[in-house]
């Protein structure tokens, strides 16, 4: 029995003994106070215990009915919800794969113009690798702004499930840094990374919200890095960390503060035409304190010979969301 | 792994991404079989009775399955039905779901349905490179075989224990001498980790394990000297600090296939 139940109890009880008192006091109450009232005071108090207790039922009653339609009313809501993220998903589910249908071809021919160049055995000029080199550099930011859309959908969409299960940290790394290899490769770049234990082992986590957080840095990174970009992976007995750090010319202590804004870039700050969408950090930020973990930036900058920018993710071993999503809009 | 064989299940087989995913991985050795529908209609039973016969009777070391196949709403997953069959019928084969949707409820459902956590099936979006589908391919199919190729140039034979180099890209492979014991150790080690994931290094500490002495980072230091002055000389170049075998920021070594 609940709270409301046992306030209707009481109260029930409560009308019944007023009522009992009520009709025996003409049998018993003059022979007991005859000598103090007109009216014996059994009457009052079988009388105040009634009105009491019918008081006490009544609001119960009523306070149960307001609570019911309100329960109702949010369960209502939730599933408008849940049924809206569901519809809002299913339907970015076929933009993206209609969006992708035309970039895959556009894709799939450059990779055939530059097989059929190369097996010509002809030099092929500069300005036409540049061009291949370009297309191909590009798919890696289309498809992390795709993704990147739909942790927005799920970050403001209420009562998202999340799903926890055991990741394998070091084959998430391992991911990341296949997709970017190549075009970091094209633009002179390295990109390395280790793990220390060497067998990491695995943790417990959302695995997406992990490839986001560290596909968003990596990407970042990659963009601003001179020649050089290190992921390093170690743990210790409540969390698992892992650092992102680039050779890059760093960033400003003046804009360390505004870094994980939604939208703010370095060219926002410079009245510049944007080169990103500024939506990197700041999801990889939102995700990283979601699930009790942390994402800080240490930065030197240029001129100083040891410039360089490193982000560093602190997740726990075994995570639970700390936030409702929905609350994160910045 | 050479000689893998590979079973592609994809409504595009025809299309240019299909197709340039294919030949890597034919570059790579494998032999790949196309799944084609018997019938003219391209619907999702269609490829689902095609792929379950064809797993059948090709028996292959891997698969690469689409999740959309056919343009029918019923269709938009079937990929994913396909998949649990293989799941429940052939547990230990390696399944890459290649599809565009390699994020989000689709890949979820299946994560959270029949598979566990691991179990050998993976998702790549369609966007990805060639390359990537081979890395992410051989890390599903076991990332340790007998032989690594590293570049066109060498070649590792881990049963047999040796390192093998040819000077031109037509030329045979001949063993190079001097790389035994601990330094074919160390050198495996690090082909390994370079087939696994190009940008993978190996720390010193795994390393030193294969040294001997007090000096355990110097002895290291110098059998990778040794190590690259026998490659270099089997490959007839001089191998440099950048070449072959690379120091990163002195917290271990990574393997960089020559380029001769």
């Amino acid at each position: 029995m609940g709270p409301g139940g046992l306030v209707r109890l009481v109260g029930v009880l409560v009308l019944i003994f007023g009522l009992v008192n009520l009709a025996v006091a003409p049998l018993i109450g003059k022979a007991m106070f005859a000598h103090l009232w007109g009216i014996e005071p059994l009457t009052y108090f079988g009388a105040t215990l009634a009105i009491i207790g019918l008081t006490v039922t009544s609001v119960s009653y009523l306070i149960s009915d307001v609570i019911r339609n309100r329960r109702q009313q949010a369960e209502e809501d939730q599933h408008f919800a849940e049924r809206w993220t569901q519809v809002t998903q299913q339907y970015f589910d076929l933009f993206n794969h209609d969006l992708g249908r035309p970039l895959r071809r556009i894709l799939g021919k450059e990779r055939e113009i530059r097989e059929q160049m190369e097996a010509a055995d002809t030099e092929i000029p500069v300005s036409v690798r540049e061009l291949l080199d370009e297309i191909e550099e590009q798919t890696p930011s289309f498809r992390l702004m795709m993704s990147n859309i739909q942790v927005l959908i799920e970050l403001e969409t209420p009562n998202t499930g999340e799903t926890i299960q055991a990741v394998e940290p070091g084959e998430v790394v391992r991911r990341i840094v296949d997709r970017y290899s190549l075009v970091a490769a094209d633009a002179n770049k390295q990109i390395v990374w280790w793990s220390e234990p060497t067998e990491f082992g695995i943790v417990q986590c959302d695995s997406s919200a992990v490839e986001h957080i560290v596909t968003n840095l990596v990407d970042n990174t990659v963009r601003y890095a001179e020649s050089f970009v290190e992921i390093g992976l170690t743990r210790d007995e409540k969390n698992f960390y892992i650092r992102v750090w680039d050779d890059g010319p760093g960033i400003a202590a003046r804009y360390l503060p505004y870094l994980f804004d939604r939208g703010w870039t370095p060219e926002v700050a410079r009245r510049e035409e944007r080169t990103s969408s500024g939506l990197g950090l700041f999801i990889a930020h939102t995700l990283s304190k979601r699930y009790d973990g942390d994402l800080t930036v240490e930065s030197v900058t240029s001129p100083d010979p040891d410039h360089h920018t490193s982000f560093t993710v602190t997740l726990p071993l075994c995570s639970a969301p700390a936030h409702t999503p929905g609350d994160t809009q910045a | 792994m050479p000689d893998s064989k590979i079973l592609i299940i994809d409504d595009e087989w025809e299309s240019a991404i299909v197709k340039a995913v294919q030949r890597r991985l034919e570059d790579e050795g494998w032999l790949t079989v196309i799944v084609k529908p018997q019938s003219q209609w391209m619907v999702g039973d269609e490829f689902e009775s095609a792929a379950i016969y064809a797993i059948e009777d090709e028996r292959p070391d891997g698969v690469l399955l689409d999740v959309r196949l056919g343009e029918h709403r019923d269709d938009q997953f079937k990929g994913l039905e396909i998949l649990r069959q293989i799941v429940e019928h052939y547990p230990v084969l390696p399944v890459l779901m290649f599809t565009q949707y390699a994020q989000g409820p689709a890949r979820d459902t299946a994560a959270r349905g029949a598979l566990r956590w691991n179990a050998p099936v993976d998702f790549i979006d369609k966007l990805a490179s060639p390359e990537e589908v081979v890395l992410r391919l051989r890390r599903l199919m076991g990332s340790s075989p007998e032989i690594i190729p590293i570049g066109a140039h060498l070649q590792v034979d881990v049963g047999a224990e040796t390192v093998s180099a040819r000077r031109e890209r037509d030329a045979g492979l001949e063993p190079v001498s001097d790389i035994h014991g601990m330094k074919f150790e160390i050198f495996r080690e690090l082909a390994a980790a370079w087939y696994r994931s190009p940008g993978e290094l190996v720390p010193f500490s795994r390393l030193e394990r294969y040294s001997e002495g007090e000096e355990a980072r110097a002895s290291l230091r110098v059998r990778i000297r040794e190590i690259k002055v026998s490659i270099g000389k089997a490959l007839g170049v001089q191998l440099g600090a950048n070449d072959l075998i690379v120091n990163v920021r002195d917290r271990g070594y990574r393997l960089a296939p020559p380029q001769v």
